[in-house]
């Protein structure tokens, strides 16, 4: 069900939203500017939710470096800033891949980024429906029965240029 | 021997932890509106168990503590003994009240010994309007105590691990006038304008003053000046620049502050006049960031104007240049190296300081007219949220030492001194 949305390329990383994010595609200026806080808002004016893993984990420094092409330290100096300055709000920092996709899956504008590997365990329990993700597999599975289409548990978002 | 320093210093660790834990009672006055908007949070978001209520309400804080020894002049204290009085504490903030409208505010516990006053102080407490925002234009009014943004490191100034060094360069990031340049009360904005094509730009204008304590009255002017000081105002404007898609960022400022000293008169046995003081500084900076190398830089101009204080009638117009360079190379993941250079002289037409000498008949030797730094340091990080620093400075002149306007000749008897530090930086 979920393996159509899994980008064809197949990248190791993939950038994924709340299923309510009707953004399906981003450019890549546009994911720089989100994670950057420059963007704050979804085309459809709903606030953006940015979701990461702590600086030295190591799925945060690829999506920070292959992803955003941004070095991790210099994505740390500009959220100090907003963080510590009072100037705005920096993305909130969850410990695991585990919590970060739960915080995607219930939060809603949210953005967060999984590794290919867990997105297909996702999949494969999605499509088993078997209760190692009980947590959101109910409010989850409802909508998904609902909207069959191309949305999931969460959003797997097309990164263009 | 090394026992006995050790009992001294957790001695004096335990009473900076004492006296912030009495600093708690400010602080719990000042955001007090705060911690009322967390506890109604938190009911929220018993009910809706999600985690978009702690997207509208984030608390962030930092505790660092470091030992510092100063050989050969007064920066931290008078004895030149071994110092832990490096104390850094905070505590922050943030609540969205509507998609609008924000409340942050950091309260900051610091002992730096003679750097800065010790104890806590509203670092900022500010009313953040969310005026415009699209895809490409961003708009915030800020009211309130706010932060000064414009230099480089000015807003990252006292947040341990977001600034470069233990010390900063003395030249433009004073600890002498860190309470007065550190932010104002007021009104501030900033406009950022996002493109593909031209890049990142950030345009920012501050305008309010800062209130001044007796103990800054006499850390910038004289142990002998029994008057009190206002600033009248300060305004400030920032532009940076980040091309698109470049490893470069560019930026200029400009300051332009007034302050007053109102004398307590002889009666009171305070040797100085009524005086007017004007303050005006400009900054050009470049800052790279690559993978394994960062360079960045600074360079500045600053006029100093006083009329009257020694006497009334008495005016001084000094205008004082300098410029640091500085590169970190990130040895690894962990591990980053530091190596900085910094020139600065208080009067362009007296570089080194002979002519002061001079006009003062030897009171002020000829070193207090300039501040050289060669610094080298290495900062290790232990986790994502816990920071080692060390770093060493070689430092030439009495520039930058307090008091400012009269100095202590008597501590700072030699042209060349020297500091290293080291500090633990743990952050949320």
């Amino acid at each position: 069900m979920l393996a159509c949305l899994v980008n064809p390329q197949a990248v190791a990383i993939e950038v994924v939203t709340h299923h309510q994010v009707t953004d399906l595609s981003l450019t890549k200026s546009q994911l720089r500017r989100i994670y950057t806080m420059r963007q704050l808002y979804w085309s459809d004016n709903s606030t953006i939710s940015v979701f990461v893993l702590p600086n030295q984990h190591e799925l945060h420094q690829r999506f920070s470096k292959e992803r955003l092409q941004i070095f991790p330290y210099q994505l740390n100096r500009i959220w100090h800033k907003l963080t510590y300055s009072g100037l705005g709000v920096a993305p909130t920092v969850v410990g695991s891949e585990q919590e970060l996709i739960q915080a995607v899956i219930n939060t809603p504008g949210a953005i967060g980024y999984i590794d290919d590997a867990t997105l297909s365990k996702i999949e494969q329990s999605q499509d088993e429906n078997v209760s190692t993700m009980k947590v959101r597999s109910q409010k989850a599975s409802v909508i998904e029965k609902e909207q069959k289409s191309s949305k999931g548990v969460v959003n797997v978002v097309k990164i263009k240029g | 021997m090394l026992s006995k320093l050790k009992v001294k210093t957790a001695v004096t660790i335990l009473s900076r932890i004492n006296n912030f834990f009495s600093s708690i009672a400010c602080f719990s006055r000042s955001i007090a509106f705060l911690l009322a908007a967390l506890t109604v949070n938190i009911a929220q978001a018993q009910e809706t168990n999600t985690y978009s209520t702690s997207q509208d309400f984030q608390l962030h804080g930092f505790v660092a503590q470091g030992l510092i020894d100063v050989d050969g002049s007064d920066f931290v204290n008078d004895d030149g003994e071994l110092s832990a009085e490096l104390t850094e504490i905070g505590l922050n903030a943030s609540y969205q009240l509507t998609s609008k409208f924000r409340l942050a505010g950091q309260v900051v516990y610091l002992d730096g010994g003679n750097r800065y006053a010790q104890g806590a102080r509203v670092d900022y407490a500010l009313i953040d309007w969310s005026a415009l925002t699209t895809e490409n234009w961003q708009v915030n009014i800020y009211l309130g105590r706010f932060k000064n943004n414009h230099w480089l490191y000015s807003s990252s100034r006292d947040i341990p691990f977001a600034r470069p060094s233990i010390i900063l360069p003395q030249s433009v990031y004073f600890d002498g006038f860190r309470d007065i340049a550190v932010g104002s009360d007021g009104i501030a904005s900033k406009v950022s304008y996002s493109s593909d094509s031209y890049g990142n730009f950030d345009w920012q204008f501050s305008y309010g003053s800062s209130p001044l304590s007796d103990e800054q009255t006499t850390n910038v002017l004289s142990e002998l000046a029994q008057g009190t000081t206002e600033q009248d105002y300060d305004t400030q404007t920032s532009l940076y620049w980040q091309p698109a898609f470049s490893s470069w960022r560019f930026g200029l400022s400009l300051l332009d502050a007034t302050f007053t000293y109102d004398s307590a008169g002889q009666g009171i046995n305070d040797a100085f006049a009524d005086s007017d003081f004007s303050f005006q500084f400009y900054t050009l900076n470049a800052l790279y960031e690559g993978e394994k190398w960062e360079f960045s830089g600074e360079v500045y101009q600053q006029r100093f104007t006083i009329d009257g204080f020694y006497y009334p009638g008495f005016e001084l117009d000094n205008i004082g240049q300098g410029y640091y360079l500085q590169s970190r190379y990130k040895l690894s993941d962990k591990i980053t190296l530091l190596a900085r250079y910094e020139d600065f002289y208080l009067n362009k037409d007296d570089k080194d300081g002979k002519k002061q000498e001079q006009n003062t008949g030897g009171l002020v030797p000829y070193y207090f007219g300039f501040h050289k730094d060669i610094t080298l340091g290495l900062n290790y990080d232990i986790t994502s949220n816990f920071s080692a620093r060390m770093e060493y400075h070689w430092v030439r002149g009495a520039g930058r030492l307090t008091p400012v306007v009269v100095p202590n000749t008597q501590i700072n008897d030699s042209e060349d001194w020297q500091m290293w530090a080291v500090q633990l930086m743990y952050w949320f």
